[in-house]
């Protein structure tokens, strides 16, 4: 564990975690304060005229100063639709995030300091769920639930389906990290001596030995923020994710592709480019976190 | 046998081209979004089925460009009596087995028509159908009936020897020897199909009609469902010809210099219906014509149908006999909202919509634009989409105030519109089966009724054109547009004159020059 | 014996998931739309389809039909799909090569990429190259493989008409009705687009872990040992050291699999190849319920062969490790 002055110290001499903090920091301020600076509400339906529609950026011939990045088929600002965009893919991949992290960390936490059949089972079924992938059993269960649910309740709910979905199938990342810890700090001596005391296994586990496992779960959760980002944009290009009128960023691609071809490249290419700058952001930033804290954890093997 | 499949269908080329003809042997690569579902040209009523059976099959009558009738397999016919019409065949026509064709194949034909589930609804007025001789078929109606030509471009005789020895029965819901296997008298016949991945066609070499021009030898059809992907296949040289063609790409084809646009206004009407059931609102005819004055169908055609698509006033496309030339789109937003204020609504309501996202063109767009140009007039309208295999359910639950419908009039006639669209929903009679407004006019009904029946010319088009008025006074529904048709192919490819409004292209006779 | 108790533990696992799998798949298909709308005319009657949809069995009670799928199923008989009229068993079965040949394809693009990528990396940890191969390596990962795809279709089948950008091209039928693109041109070509782009999500992956791996083997006892009984330093890299790296890798590899087909899904939709996956999206669209329980299940199949096939490697590679769940 480094201190936040030793951090910070090693933050400001690092320039890749320089920029990838600027761009992050850039997007999420972009994505909160959307309602507010945002040209356009593009949701709101009395804002919004078909007449138009696939404009191309301002700068090119037949822009129009209202639509800095053009608009797309039906009349939204690119500028807008992406900043309301990448709020609800932030929403999603945080979300979710949370999800993995209360889950994982209480399983983690029950396995490794109860040990027994409980750790056998929980980290048995662990190696079940990892061994299939997040996004195969999201693509699964998304598209048995699209056929079950009505769409409008499907649309509805879609946002809470997708966190909840891929916050369950990435538990075990983060239990088998925080299991790992539990096991080295078990038996210290700060441990045995508020057990001793008479404090109850749930304040040992959460109050003394969550804390000091804590660096690991930070760096985890980073990356797994991009993962989560990623596999909801994949979901959303599927058709599987949020639906039209409340578009992530992967929803607005899937909706600029058909476009792409005919030359109205932007409706497509912006949102691509700040999906990409968020996700990669996001990567270095936790890389960087991963070296400075514990560079022995590694990508790969988590 | 170790061939390339890919060098088999040339090498087959090759051998038909000594035998036959002298045509310069072409092959045809061509990509629609969809392949044939079955082989069985009475298993399912959709526009995949026909193109097929025209490829396969021939009709004893077909349209033409002008909305006419020619001759096919019927040389000639002559209508006998007000329900009696008789169909003279040709003498030379053989299947493809070798059967020769006559009128107990049309007799069998026309009976089999009669058990498809799909195909009835059209026959349902030919009471009988009857072999005179070899080569005359007469056909009897339940009444004096203006549709005999229409229904008789059904008719693609079968091959009824073949189909006797094999198995006959039309299966929907899994395997028959119909669907697998084929006979007909037409210009193809199929050599390879992987259902799905393609089909490849062959030029029939006994083929009847030796003043077709047609010189393709060897067709193979390839599906492409993702239309972006069907026309960068285009681009790229991969096939010849593609259909349908996207809205988004027609520009960009038509600049190419290598490729040949064709674009024709369709025959299929989009509208979307007001449930006056569901919604009190929406019962006030001043509501409904407030609703079709706020909605710019000519902007959404412009815009979203990138110009792919006729603005329409009524369900009856032009050349239609109930067309009516008086009814102009309208738009107006300033009447709109003086007809939601003295409707008692000035401050607007909320309605629901259903919209399909993957039947029409652009439907779920069409639907968006149509619901935020609604906003315009304070109905806050709450749009749900849906894959058209959930939307049919909904559809037929009438599940919410406003629902998309297109419609395309399978026997080519206006009446048929009213008939399953306007007319008042009758569970006895089918009437009105898709009207999920519940719209519903006694004036409307009788004159649809008396045109099924009104063999003069002159008084149907008077008929049909006075409830397109008093649909259109009454804004029964809110008519969008036309979809139009377009068809794209690389230059050498004289695509053109075989295609036609019905969208059935007769590959047949396309000359490819180069 | 052990090998036994081994197969055996993992059939009975299989055979659970498979059961929770048909059953969640089943429970929900009362809700899944209506099938017969795709499959009759706009004119057809409700009564009509009413009769149909009697006579499919659609309106029996749940557990009747679900007892009749199972009953079937276990004969190897997953239902017809509605929309092919065949076995829906056999029309997955039929879209298998091409979902396999994508899968190989791109196998044999990141592991011929990155092992010698890895092994560079690891040897010259500081040079340019190597620097600008890691960074490269974390773009690589923050790139969306849809993403991917749509540029290399812009790019490489549009705006340069390289390479073709959909389906498969021409095929040649192997003895056993195996369609294979591997033995023409055409074939060949219409592979590299989309081989490249499912191969990209996990070249960065592979790239990066035989780095790591590599160092770590390096810097082991083991090397070092090897390298002071005097071999050749390139004996040493090549043969001790990377060896040493092929456990992980295909540990990894093995768990990579189901990501691998997760991926095939969103390649072949962009490519619009005739595979599995894409053959999965249409039947969710087209409320195909037998072809979309069928691919679950052959999908659930897939990962556990190759799960249970990984272990076998592994053993293999390295004697020490037993089979997990086999006592000796």
């Amino acid at each position: 564990m480094i201190t936040w002055s030793a951090l910070l110290k090693r933050f400001i001499s690092d320039p890749v975690a320089i920029i990838a903090g600027f761009v992050l920091l850039l997007l999420i301020l972009m994505a909160a304060f959307a309602p507010l600076i945002a040209p356009q509400n593009p949701y709101d339906l009395m804002q919004i005229d078909v007449m138009d529609s696939d404009m191309p950026p301002s700068w090119k011939p037949g822009g129009d100063p209202r639509f800095w990045l053009g608009t797309d088929s039906q009349g939204r600002g690119v500028l807008s639709t992406i900043m309301y965009g990448t709020g609800i893919s932030l929403l999603i991949g945080i979300g979710a995030v949370i999800v993995q992290g209360v889950l994982g960390i209480t399983l983690g936490l029950i396995a490794g300091y109860k040990g027994g059949w409980i750790d056998s089972f929980l980290m048995r079924l662990a190696d079940i769920q990892m061994s299939l992938s997040t996004l195969m059993i999201a693509i699964i269960v998304l598209a048995l639930f699209q056929a079950a649910f009505d769409p409008s309740v499907y649309a509805e709910y879609a946002i809470f389906m997708l966190i909840f979905i891929i916050g369950i199938a990435e538990w075990p990342k983060f239990a088998r990290t925080v299991r790992a810890s539990v096991l080295g700090e078990k038996n210290k001596e700060y441990v045995d001596a508020a057990r001793v005391i008479g404090l109850p296994a749930r304040k040992v586990m959460w109050g003394h030995i969550l804390p000091n496992a804590m660096t690991p779960v930070l760096v985890i959760s980073t990356i797994q923020v991009a993962e989560a980002i990623m596999t909801e944009a994949a979901l959303s290009f599927l058709g599987l994710g949020m639906p039209v009128n409340k578009p992530s960023l992967g929803s607005l691609i899937r909706s600029g592709f058909e476009y792409i071809f005919s030359g109205s490249w932007w409706i497509t290419f912006y949102p691509a480019l700040v999906l990409i700058a968020l996700i990669l952001a996001l990567n270095l930033l936790g890389d960087w976190l991963r070296d400075v804290m514990n560079p022995k954890l590694r990508r790969g093997d988590e | 046998m170790k061939i390339l499949r890919h060098l088999a269908s040339v090498t087959a080329t090759a051998v038909m081209l000594g035998a036959a003809t002298l045509a310069p042997a072409q092959t045809l690569k061509f990509a629609y979004d969809a392949d044939p579902v079955s082989l069985d040209p009475h298993e399912q009523l959709s526009g995949g089925t026909l193109q097929l059976s025209h490829m396969v099959f021939d009709p004893l009558v077909r349209w033409n460009k002008d909305l006419g009738f020619d001759p096919r397999l019927a040389e000639s016919w002559e209508r006998v009596d007000d329900t009696t019409m008789r169909f003279n065949l040709r003498h030379d026509v053989k299947f493809h087995s070798g059967n020769p064709m006559t009128a107990a194949d049309v007799v069998w034909t026309i009976d089999r028509l009669k058990t498809s589930p799909d195909f009835k609804g059209i026959f349902a007025g030919w009471v009988s159908a009857t072999a005179l001789d070899d080569y005359t078929v007469e056909i009897k109606t339940d009444g004096p009936s203006p549709l005999v030509m229409h229904t008789a471009t059904y008719v693609f005789p079968m091959d009824s020897k073949f189909y006797e020895a094999g198995g006959a029965e039309i299966v929907k819901h899994g395997d028959s020897f119909a669907s697998s296997h084929i006979s007909g008298t037409g210009p193809f016949t199929i050599s390879e199909r992987e259902q799905g991945v393609k089909v490849t066609f062959t030029r029939n070499p006994d083929y009847w009609d030796t003043n077709s021009p047609g010189n393709v030898q060897t067709a193979i059809l390839t599906p492409i469902k993702e239309a972006p992907t069907r026309v960068a296949a285009l681009l790229a040289g991969d096939v010849d010809f593609i259909a349908p063609v996207p809205p988004t790409d027609l520009a960009r084809i038509d600049a190419n210099e290598g490729t040949d646009l064709v674009t024709m206004t369709g025959t299929r009407i989009i509208t979307l219906q007001m449930n006056q059931q569901r919604n009190e609102a929406l019962a006030n005819p001043k509501v409904r014509l407030a609703i079709v004055n706020a909605i710019n169908n000519e902007g959404i055609v412009e815009k979203i149908m990138k110009g792919f698509g006729t603005a329409a006033a009524q369900q009856s496309p032009k050349g239609y006999i109930g067309y009516n030339p008086d009814l102009k789109p309208r738009f107006d937003l300033a009447k709109a909202q003086a007809l939601m204020t003295e409707a008692g609504y000035p401050d607007g309501f909320s309605a629901t919509m259903m919209c399909p996202n993957n039947r029409y063109v652009n439907d779920f767009k069409i639907c968006e634009a149509a619901a935020a140009m609604l906003a315009k007039i304070n109905i806050k309208v709450d749009l749900t989409t849906m894959p058209k295999a959930q939307y049919w359910p909904k559809f037929d639950e009438r599940a919410a105030d406003i629902m998309m419908i297109g419609w395309h009039s399978d026997t080519e006639d206006s009446a048929n519109f009213n008939e399953f669209l306007t007319m008042t929903p009758n569970a006895d009679t089918g009437r009105g089966q898709y009207n999920s407004g519940n719209y519903s006019n006694a004036e409307v009904d009788a004159l649809t009724e008396a045109s099924l029946t009104e063999t003069k010319g002159d008084t149907r088009s008077e008929q049909l054109q006075k409830v397109e008025k008093i649909l259109y006074d009454e804004a029964a529904f809110v008519p969008l547009h036309w979809q139009d048709l377009a068809w794209a192919a690389r230059k050498g490819v004289n695509i053109e004159p075989v295609l036609n409004v019905m969208n059935f292209p007769y590959l047949g006779d396309l000359v490819i020059t180069e | 014996m052990h090998i036994i108790a081994f197969l055996l533990r993992r059939a009975v696992q299989a055979v659970i998931v498979m059961f929770v799998i048909s059953l969640i798949g089943f429970s929900i298909q009362d809700n899944l739309g209506d099938p017969l709308r795709e499959l009759v005319g706009q004119s057809v009657s409700e009564a009509e389809r009413d009769l149909m949809r009697e006579d499919m069995g659609l309106n029996d009670p749940f557990l009747s039909q679900y007892a009749r799928f199972l009953g079937h199923a276990v004969q190897g008989d997953l239902g017809n799909s509605y929309f092919f009229k065949r076995p829906a068993i056999a029309v997955i079965m039929d879209k298998f090569p091409a979902t396999f040949e994508l899968v190989l394809g791109s196998v044999l693009i990141f592991l011929t990429v990155s092992i010698p990528a890895g092994i560079y990396c690891a040897i010259h940890r500081n040079s340019w190259l190597t620097r600008f191969i890691m960074s490269a390596s974390i773009l690589g990962i923050s790139v969306p493989v849809f993403l991917t795809a749509i540029f290399m279709v812009w790019i490489f089948g549009v705006e340069l008409g390289w390479l073709p950008a959909y389906g498969r091209g021409a095929t040649y039928e192997l003895p056993w009705g195996w369609d294979t693109g591997f033995l023409t041109l055409d074939g060949l070509k219409h592979l590299i687009l989309p081989c490249v782009t499912l191969s990209s999500i996990m070249l960065p992956l592979f790239i990066r872990l035989i780095r790591a791996e590599m160092m770590e083997a390096m810097g082991t006892d083991y090397v070092r040992f090897a390298r002071a009984k005097g071999l050749s330093t390139t004996r040493v890299r090549y043969v001790h050291a990377f060896r040493n790296t092929l456990l992980p890798v295909v540990t990894v590899g093995g768990l990579m699999i189901g990501t691998l087909i997760a991926y095939t899904i969103l390649t072949e939709t962009v490519f619009q190849w005739p595979g599995m996956g894409f053959l999965f999206l249409e039947a969710v669209n087209r409320v195909d319920t037998p072809l979309i329980i069928a691919y679950i299940i052959v999908v659930g199949l897939i990962f556990v062969i190759v799960n249970t096939m990984v272990d076998f490697i592994y053993t293999l590679i390295n004697p020490m490790v037993k089979l997990p769940g086999a006592k000796a």
